[in-house]
């Protein structure tokens, strides 16, 4: 990697050591970074129209899932700049690069499967892709692993909750009771 | 109508780059994966390729097979 800031040397060499691929896993933490933020983004349209009375009643989960997927992408940038990478400069280029494709609205927002199937999809790929990371990860880079563990523990509920709302059966989660992002919470201090 | 056989150094021309398709063989079918946000580029979470045959690295992949049955199979893969 060209450029390599010599800040966290030490860091990105004991994980080169372990065996990862360094580039590699950065890119892959700059595109799920990407994703978090774009799904973000989207979730907020999204939000906005989550009305009328089978809207509202997402309306508070999805607020859940949208504030939480941007706790992420907070918690993944430090990690990505450790390693000497870097979020690309231009936020078109991001977007394009994300590890999921954008949840957009669907053609008639008032179709809440429609709208749940959307937010449910999001929280799929998200699953999959931090489930990969960890999977790379696990027992050479003890930080990313953590941290890809954090994410992908909410993520999961997030995937549970829209899941639910879809009939698809009982997760045995609950709504967030207080704060949120209890599993990220420890990178953003 | 018979599918298209493709030979392994034929796969390859449908890297996705450049303005080629993006095709990849899994289990000697050949799906074309062109339209996918995910394989733009012909890349696919930056440690997977098109025009080659996935199918031993599918196994490790956080997804299975029913993630290809979106796309359409354009033909079969020939065995050298």
């Amino acid at each position: 990697m060209k450029g390599v800031s010599k800040m966290a040397k030490v860091t990105r060499e004991m994980v080169e050591k372990s065996g990862v691929n360094v580039e590699q896993l950065v890119e892959l933490l700059v595109k799920n970074a990407a994703a978090e933020l774009t799904t973000y983004y989207y979730y907020t349209i999204l939000r906005v129209n989550l009305i009328g009375l089978e809207g509202e009643g997402i309306k508070e989960i999805a607020e859940t899932a949208r504030i939480e997927d941007r706790n992420h992408f907070e918690a993944i940038v430090p990690r990505i700049y450790e390693l000497g990478g870097k979020l690309p400069e231009n936020m078109k280029n991001f977007h394009d690069i994300s590890a999921c494709p954008p949840a957009s609205l669907p053609k008639d927002p008032t179709d809440i499967k429609a709208m749940l199937t959307v937010l449910v999809n999001a929280e799929r790929c998200a699953v999959r892709g931090y489930t990969h990371i960890c999977n790379l990860t696990a027992g050479k880079d003890h930080r990313t692993y953590d941290l890809a563990l954090s994410i992908l523990n909410e993520e999961i509920e997030h995937e549970s909750w829209f899941s639910e709302f879809l009939g698809e059966g009982p997760s045995g989660h609950f709504l967030r009771r207080g704060e949120t992002s209890p599993f990220v919470s420890k990178f953003l201090k | 109508m018979e599918k298209r056989r493709f030979r392994k150094k034929e796969l390859e021309q449908y890297n996705g780059k450049d303005g080629a398709s993006a095709f990849i063989s899994y289990k000697g079918k050949i799906y074309d994966v062109s339209s996918s946000f995910l394989w733009q580029n012909g890349n696919h979470q930056v440690l997977h390729n098109a025009g080659v045959d996935l199918t031993h690295s599918l196994g490790q992949a956080p997804h299975g097979e029913e993630l290809l049955e979106r796309f359409p199979v354009v033909g079969t893969l020939q065995e050298n």
